[in-house]
């Protein structure tokens, strides 16, 4: 293979007709250019004529969109929401963390007067979770003043956080610790299990799937 | 009463011509050595600090600008400012109180460290794709060390390659450089010494490829038919920026890919 090629912003790379915009490139006036200083890729897609083309480089970024899967850590739970800080979303790593926050009728699919925010989630939990939406300032204190409490209240001072939702079986808590500090073991949707203590946790326990590569 | 109508520019070059100070020299030279159409020496270095998400030095002649690139992370101060379609441009721009002959009381927040400020997140706003990251912010601070004219030029071109360096997807390069006409012939990348001669100076941002001009500013008045000249030679004095910027970043991209590789 050829040494990949180095592409800085604004270097016209291909034309639309042969290839595909990919990361890193942006297109104008019917031309392909890079927007990063990088390595370009050229990849063939399955199934499609056009190789797809992308500059890469070490480091990347990434906000939180509607309804991609992020990772958070949880830093707080209330009787009516559980705030956390959103630290990965899909596979890249955040350079600083988003504030996030899963309301009480978000946790789970079913049974969703139900939920006991503390039998869900602890601070220090590590949580799967899907965008929902945006909160606004505005947003949030329509959405809050039927059930406002202590916490909520507290929370409206640090408005403009990412919604999220756990109410999919492959979301939800994927590693806690216990009590006595060790990593719990998901025994079943709701409970996780110490493997010291032999004592038993409500969590709201993510599925997770093994991706087939 | 012939005093009266002599050019306004005589006074000010005056000063220098009485103290043998003359911005070109017969031979066609400048105080610093230089021919009218060349720019100073350029030293540039990116990545310099390593908590920042990008960072760059840049010396311009002795003019040197030091600017670094935090983001895009989430909007801090001033949540009214957030935008639900792109990421906001926070610009600050700063000078040394020991940057000038003179030290300055305030290294930043007086009228022209925000207008500058200012300027610089217009231009940046042009050039950085912000599209890609709503509701979020991306910071750019910029030092000058050292002022000897050309500050705001020094400040563009530091900060396009901090932002390179952080990564932020950029449609061009955005480069800036002066031009001035003194003595009747246009003078590119005009130093402390000729800015102070009071005769009129261009500052040009643009993108080099593209040739699209991003900013563009006069400082005092210059007639129409030399406006055409100064700014061709400004913008070819941008483009010599962009040599010299193009290939301190293609030497840095393959420095960093080798030091990756090799651990």
């Amino acid at each position: 293979m050829a040494a990949p090629r180095v592409c800085v912003p604004g270097e016209r790379l291909f034309s639309t007709a042969d290839c595909e915009a990919g990361p890193g490139t942006y297109v104008h006036h019917g031309y392909i250019y890079s927007c990063l200083a990088g390595y370009m890729h050229k990849r063939k897609q399955d199934g499609k004529e056009l190789p797809i083309i992308e500059v890469i480089r070490q480091k990347e970024d990434a906000v939180p969109r509607k309804d991609s899967i992020v990772t958070a850590k949880v830093t707080s739970v209330s009787g009516r929401m559980c705030k956390c800080a959103i630290t990965c979303v899909e596979r890249t790593t955040l350079r600083e963390p988003f504030r996030g926050l899963i309301r009480k009728e978000d946790v789970r699919a079913t049974e969703k007067d139900r939920v006991e925010m503390y039998k869900c989630f602890r601070p220090g939990d590590i949580v799967l979770a899907r965008v929902v939406s945006f909160l606004d300032k505005k947003v949030q204190v329509s959405l809050l003043t039927g059930f406002l409490d202590a916490a909520c209240q507290l929370s409206l001072g640090d408005a403009n956080c990412y919604l999220l939702s756990t109410a999919e079986n492959e979301l939800g808590v994927v590693l806690a610790l216990s009590e006595a500090g060790a990593q719990m073991v998901p025994v079943s949707w709701c409970d996780m299990q110490c493997p010291k203590t032999g004592s038993k946790e409500s969590r709201k326990v993510a599925k997770v799937q093994l991706q087939q590569e | 009463m012939c005093h009266k109508i002599r050019h306004p520019r005589y006074w000010l070059i005056l000063p220098f011509k009485m103290a043998g100070l003359e911005i070109i020299s017969d031979q066609g030279y400048r105080i610093d050595g230089r021919r009218s159409s060349e720019l100073r020496k350029v030293c540039a270095r990116m990545g310099v600090f390593t908590q920042a998400d990008g960072s760059a030095y840049i010396e311009q002649g002795n003019t040197k600008a030091l600017a670094t690139v935090y983001g895009p992370h989430e909007v801090r101060k001033g949540r009214g400012k957030i935008q639900h379609d792109r990421a906001v441009v926070n610009c600050q721009f700063s000078m040394a109180t020991f940057s000038t002959g003179e030290r300055k009381s305030r290294p930043k927040g007086d009228r022209r460290s925000q207008e500058m400020s200012m300027h610089l997140r217009q231009t940046f706003e042009a050039v950085i794709v912000t599209e890609l990251f709503p509701r979020s912010q991306i910071d750019i601070y910029v030092q000058i060390l050292q002022a000897d004219g050309g500050n705001y030029c020094a400040c563009v071109n530091a900060a396009t390659l901090a932002v390179i360096d952080a990564g932020i997807p950029m449609k061009d390069y955005v480069c800036a450089c002066t031009a001035g006409f003194i003595q009747d012939s246009p003078l590119l990348d005009i130093s402390y010494v000729e800015e102070s001669a009071g005769a009129p100076f261009l500052t040009v941002a643009m993108m080099p490829k593209s040739e699209q001009i991003v900013l563009l500013e006069m400082n005092s008045r210059l007639h129409a038919d030399n406006m055409e000249k100064v700014l061709d030679l400004a913008t070819q004095g941008c483009k010599d920026v962009f040599a010299v910027l193009d290939r301190h970043v293609r030497d840095h991209v393959s420095e960093s890919h080798a030091l990756m590789t090799a651990s």
